[in-house]
């Protein structure tokens, strides 16, 4: 079994990726009530365990079931028919990982393409109690500023059709405390941290990457340059062709560290954004951040969150957030990292057809912490039971073939 | 705090559009103490998204079960209350931070504004059982808002105000407290907002009416116990449970915060409990 390994597994935590040993810094995961060993929800605790046995039953979706005995059309990893009455393929012979940062080889290679999304999960402690973090794809963490942060007056959450606002603000300690807090802690993990940035000026964001540059536990930077939550710095970067174009070439040339920019969908055009991003030397693209939006408290007749202003995810957001990764994903070769609504297996699965590599789960955390892991197992034992060794295949399928591009047959009858 | 599966034993409506709900969750009736909550995920969750915190209103550690009391606000608790017996409803808990009594206190003085009961039934238990007398005042808007006398336990004394008068002291609930404040050793509330500003600003100024000595050390002795720490919230005369918003219930989301003297507060983690001081009260609108 060959398995690229993420540079962030270091030492003597070099095992395999699907090991599920407690680690250090965060408590054993217990046995959650209602989760056995072997149904999606709970931790595998053997690197070999093959999918079929697992992916019975499992999940809401049928895609996880396995067709029980019938031999199909495998092929191994070299292409050669797999021997044998094999019901598609194991599932540890499925290689989930993902490279975010293709430009720098070996810089963001995640074990599977399931990360958690910026704001929704911390700082990668709170929920170690219940979620076994290190066999997540990745944690963005809490955005990041330079200076430390109060955030928006309270209340600042409230759920909506299918979907919820937040106005957080960006309350954060500042860069330099997450560095010291919490970059110790993260070292020490497998999983890799991307640490989303963001400020009010091109200075800010720079000086943020000048210091998160070379800290051992920092796999990354997300720059947000899209929050839709504080009144001067965020948005502006994110509606702008130039000013996004100039931000990114800025942190660029300040940290080596692989780079994600994430997107907003309140735009009236992505691609020439997307494409300035990647020229001025972003290594992925994150899309999408949340929709602005706001909401009335029916008894007073008021807006109901303190700062007015809020940004809706969850499920209500997902066709948005699909388009936008369908337009960028047609105007860029490096990857796209999905989020908006993802929840379920099929969610994800429309998300890689439209062109992401990678998937952000977000605010369903909050209602189901166990959906990212469980995603990463529904997803192999997909892959497992369609004979596909990894999930890339399944990239892009509803993208249009790119016009211009002179096809093979073309050039050979050429007079 | 762990991820679990609750089973309903039995849903009753005590009071209109409030319910009272049992559950098996033996976890959770192990290692609860008052003031700590549950985030209920309704068994029913269609274009829901979030989960909805409820506060542990009794225990039995025998059985292994919890109570729950709530009131139909929204979708997610009328969901919740159509649960039947035997439905099992997933829950994440037990979450926040209890109450903190001092080991000295003997008078235990409880104030529940409405629903605020159910932040504070948990408390008249834990104090009964550990040899204290408990008074409950509790206020509402009329008789048919009363707490049942019938739910809670023969020991205590339990004072109701309503604000239209149909029913005990008319008034409000807040108008009890110069009656008792002298009596009290320490008062635990938990109700709305405006109750527990107007609270804060009298207990504030109990220290200087009665010139009692200030429960603790002499000042000067031993290090100071930094603000918000069960030390120092233990000898804090008057401690608020607090409600707000709230998202993912374990600090990450940072989205159900109140404003403390020293900034943002997390109800969920730093809370829901406070000690009064900790808050920064503004005047009700």
């Amino acid at each position: 079994m060959k398995r690229r390994r993420s540079i962030v597994t270091s030492g003597p935590r070099a095992r395999s990726p699907y090991a599920g040993e407690p680690r250090l810094g965060l408590r054993a995961p217990r046995n959650r009530a209602g989760g056995v060993p072997g149904t999606p929800g709970a931790p595998e605790t053997t690197a070999g365990t093959p999918a079929p046995g697992r992916a019975a039953g499992s999940g809401p979706s049928g895609y996880a079931r396995v067709p029980g005995g019938a031999p199909s059309p495998v092929t191994g990893s070299n292409g050669m028919p797999v021997a044998g009455p094999v019901p598609g393929i194991a599932g540890a012979a499925v290689d989930l990982s993902v490279d975010l940062a293709p430009k720098r080889p070996g810089g963001l290679v995640l074990q599977n393409p399931v990360l958690v999304a910026s704001g929704t999960f911390g700082y990668g402690i709170e929920y170690g109690e219940v979620v076994d973090v290190q066999r997540l794809g990745a944690i963005c963490c809490k955005g990041t500023t330079l200076k430390p942060r109060a955030g928006n007056p309270p209340p600042r959450v409230t759920e909506t059709p299918g979907g919820m606002l937040n106005s957080i603000g960006l309350q954060n300690p500042g860069v330099d405390a997450v560095i010291e807090r919490y970059a110790p802690l993260w070292a020490g993990w497998q999983v890799p941290v991307l640490v989303n940035v963001a400020g009010e000026s091109i200075d800010d964001y720079v000086g943020v990457a000048q210091r998160l540059d070379g800290v051992p536990g920092v796999a990354g930077i997300e720059l947000n340059i899209s929050c839709p939550n504080v009144g001067k710095g965020g948005l502006q970067f994110a509606v702008d062709r130039d000013a996004a174009a100039a931000v990114t070439a800025a942190v660029r040339r300040a940290t080596d560290l692989p780079l994600l920019v994430k997107l907003s969908p309140n735009v009236t055009d992505i691609r020439p954004i997307a494409r300035a991003i990647e020229d001025a030397g972003a290594d992925a693209i994150t899309a999408i951040n949340t929709l602005s939006g706001i909401a009335i408290d029916r008894g007073t007749g008021r807006p109901l969150l303190g700062n007015v202003y809020g940004g809706l995810s969850g499920p209500a957001i997902r066709p948005v957030g699909l388009r936008i990764v369908y337009e960028v994903a047609q105007v860029v070769s490096i990857p796209v990292v999905a989020i908006g609504g993802i929840s379920t297996l099929d969610d994800a699965l429309d998300y890689l057809a439209a062109g992401a590599i990678a998937v952000q789960v977000g605010t369903a955390i909050f209602a189901d912490p166990e959906v990212p892991l469980r995603l990463v197992d529904e997803l192999r034992a997909y892959c497992a039971a369609r004979g596909l060794s990894s999930h890339l295949p399944l990239v892009g399928t509803a993208l249009p073939a790119r016009p211009g591009r002179p096809s093979a047959k073309g050039v050979e009858y050429r007079p | 705090m762990r991820l679990l599966d609750a089973e309903l034993v039995e849903t009753r409506e005590i009071l209109p559009r409030q319910w009272l709900q049992r559950y098996r969750a033996p976890w959770l009736a192990a290692g609860a103490r008052a003031g700590q909550f549950v985030h209920v995920r309704t068994p029913d969750y269609s274009g829901l998204v979030l989960r909805r915190p409820i506060s542990i209103n009794t225990v039995d550690r025998v059985a292994g079960e919890i109570t729950l009391h709530f009131r139909i606000a929204g979708k997610g608790t009328e969901l919740l209350a159509r649960a039947r017996p035997g439905d099992t409803v997933p829950m994440l808990g037990p979450l926040g931070r209890p109450f903190e009594v001092d080991p000295r206190t003997h008078h235990v003085l409880l104030i529940a504004g409405g629903l605020g009961v159910a932040g504070v039934r948990f408390l008249v238990d834990e104090s009964l059982e550990a040899g204290r007398q408990v008074t409950l005042l509790f206020g509402a808007a009329t008789a048919g808002d009363v707490y049942p006398s019938t739910l809670l336990p023969d020991e205590v004394e339990y004072v109701v105000a309503t604000e239209d008068g149909s029913l005990g002291q008319p008034g409000r609930v807040t108008d009890l407290l110069p009656a008792y404040e002298a009596w009290a050793d320490q008062a635990f509330a938990c109700g709305p907002y405006p109750m527990l500003s107007a609270l804060a600003s009298l207990a504030a100024g109990r220290q200087a009416r009665l010139g009692v000595a200030r429960l603790g050390r002499k000042r000067g002795t031993g290090r100071p116990v930094p603000p918000g720490s069960p030390q120092a919230r233990r000898r804090s005369w008057l401690q608020v449970s607090m409600e707000q918003h709230m998202g993912c219930a374990v600090g990450a989301c940072l989205g159900c915060v109140v404003w403390g003297v020293e900034g943002p507060l997390r109800v969920c983690r730093e809370g829901p409990v406070f000690a009064a001081e900790e808050i920064a009260w503004e005047e009700p609108a």
